[in-house]
């Protein structure tokens, strides 16, 4: 690839797109007892927004960390979770994503 | 019953669906609240995105002296896809560069607002910020919606809340998605300057073309689209959910790997991207359609499953702008003969099963079947790519015969009884 393409990460995309944390909920919980026994890991591999990451090191509560904050709201951990984790809501009035182009 | 209505009929998502039922019932003159949770109609929405004309003109007449789209389509170009390779067939139908216009490529934060803006001129009341969490039940009926501590009580509902159905659940219409039936859609749009975006792609001002691409996506189903906007690109990758994580990869390593084809990096070439966005994709197709009305209650557009999945498109915003249409128009009668059970409601579904929504479903209704073959997304593609190649190659010996090469080439390559058996279900779902 030439130097114009330059691979952009997960999280340069993200800052292009107007997102608004509401600190006060979090529109997503996933729970960790379930999450504990997972051995599919869906929600990593189907999040845009990889807001689904694998926990690294061995003294790890959950395989899975979560963060809702880049969440494009798009549903998807909810549909392929197999095991029910993902507790899914819309976000509150006023917060979340506010595409301007899309 | 006593209650006092706030409206006749409140409306959630202003969505194609949902801002299209408003526009239809305020024109009747019917006292209609839109319910948004976005900032703006727009906010939250996702498309590729193309719209038929005639189908917007339907709803807003002579819709193309205004501001609401962005070109019109007059090419649609499919490209087959395989490494370093691709072959694209291109459609160039100038008949279509005339009013009302065949169709035309769309932005959704522009579309969604200005399609809101004529159903609030019609008298519709549009409430954005405004998240529905609940019903208003009475028994097993539904009248209205609650957000937070507010309550609006209507006769009627019409939920077009989009792909994540969750009140399509709640009101008891649908079951939980199962991801088989979904698919993810990532999405960067790119600026471009509308003179550049003119001569690159060959294009006269105002006109604009859609590309399917197939292929070289790891042998998801799904696909790639691209659209011209009048300063920006949309271009973006759709991959079944369950095929997805079933291969254990992950949808922004497939998007990235997608994008590094050379046909796709001459399309963005120089373009800055200026949003990345996705969204989830109904495609389980008429056999998966939620149910269409309840107690109260009316479903249009994605939350109900009416997206046609035909292969080299996905098709959504079309039938939700009709289908909303069809949820207005059926409210109002629904309205003038007073029966809010679902034997009333059923007027909507009885509507809706003459229109092309239900009929063009019903019609590929084994096409979301057919396409499960991962054969099309990547035995195809490389088929077809790799012919093209070894009859264009100039190695310095005499040709065959095309057809003779063709024919070698495939059968070396492919099960006889897998390309019979494609073909008969190609037939009979598209």
């Amino acid at each position: 690839m030439s130097k114009t393409e330059k691979v952009m990460t997960i999280d340069e995309k993200l800052s292009l797109t107007k997102l608004t944390t509401d600190k006060n909920y979090e529109h997503i919980t996933i729970n960790p007892e379930i999450c504990k026994k997972c051995k599919t890991f869906d929600c990593v591999y189907a999040c845009p927004a990889n807001c689904y990451k694998f926990a690294e090191g061995e003294e790890v509560d959950s395989p899975i960390i979560f963060d809702y904050a880049p969440c494009l709201e798009c549903g998807s951990c909810r549909i392929v979770c197999p095991h029910g984790s993902v507790d899914w809501h819309y976000p509150k009035g006023g917060f979340g994503v506010e595409y301007k182009m899309s | 019953m006593s209650t006092n209505y706030d409206f006749d009929v409140t409306i959630i998502g202003a969505g194609p669906a949902g801002t299209a039922a408003a526009l239809t019932l305020a024109k009747g003159g019917i006292e209609v609240v839109l319910v948004e949770r976005g900032q703006y109609p727009g906010a939250k929405n996702v498309s590729g995105g193309a719209l038929y004309g005639p189908v917007i003109n339907e709803l807003v007449p002579n819709y193309w002296e205004e501001e609401g789209f962005e070109r019109f389509l007059t090419i649609k170009k499919i490209s087959l896809l395989s490494e370093n390779k691709a072959v694209t067939i291109d459609i160039n139908n100038q008949d279509f560069k005339k009013p009302p216009y065949n169709g035309v490529s769309v932005t959704r934060p522009k579309f969604d607002r200005w399609l809101a803006k004529k159903a609030e001129e019609a008298g519709a009341m549009i409430l954005l910020d405004t998240v529905v969490e609940d019903f208003v039940w009475e028994g097993d009926q539904i009248l209205g919606i609650k957000s937070g501590d507010d309550i609006i009580k209507s006769k009627l509902t019409i939920i077009a809340e989009g792909s994540s159905a969750l009140l399509t659940e709640k009101a008891g219409l649908a079951k939980f998605p199962k991801p088989e039936h979904y698919a993810v859609a990532l999405k960067e749009t790119y600026e471009l300057p509308s003179d550049v975006i003119e001569s690159r792609y060959g294009l006269e001002k105002n006109e604009g073309f859609s590309n399917e691409m197939l292929g070289y996506a790891e042998g998801i189903p799904g696909g790639g689209f691209f659209y011209t906007n009048r300063d920006t690109l949309s271009f973006g990758l759709i991959l079944n959910l369950k095929k997805l994580t079933k291969k254990k990869l992950k949808s922004t390593d497939v998007f990235e790997q997608f994008k590094t084809h050379p046909y796709i990096q001459k399309l963005i070439q120089d373009a800055k991207m200026i949003e990345y966005s996705a969204q989830t994709i109904p495609e389980g197709g008429f056999k998966h359609m939620s149910k269409l009305y309840g107690n109260g209650v009316l479903v249009a557009g994605d939350a109900a499953g009416m997206v046609l999945n035909a292969g080299l498109y996905i098709e959504g915003m079309n039938f939700a702008l009709e289908a909303g249409k069809i949820a207005g128009e059926a409210a109002i009668e629904i309205l003038k003969l007073g029966d809010f059970s679902s034997n009333g409601t059923k007027i909507y579904e009885n509507k809706l099963k003459k229109s092309f929504v239900y009929k063009d479903l019903k019609t590929f209704k084994r096409a979301a079947k057919f396409l499960d073959t991962d054969r099309i997304f990547t035995k195809y593609p490389d088929l077809i790519t790799g012919l093209m190649k070894k009859l264009l190659k100039n190695t310095g010996k005499p040709r065959k015969r095309i057809v003779k090469t063709a024919v070698g080439y495939i059968l070396k390559r492919m099960n006889i009884l897998s390309l019979i058996k494609d073909a008969i279900g190609g037939w009979r779902s598209i």
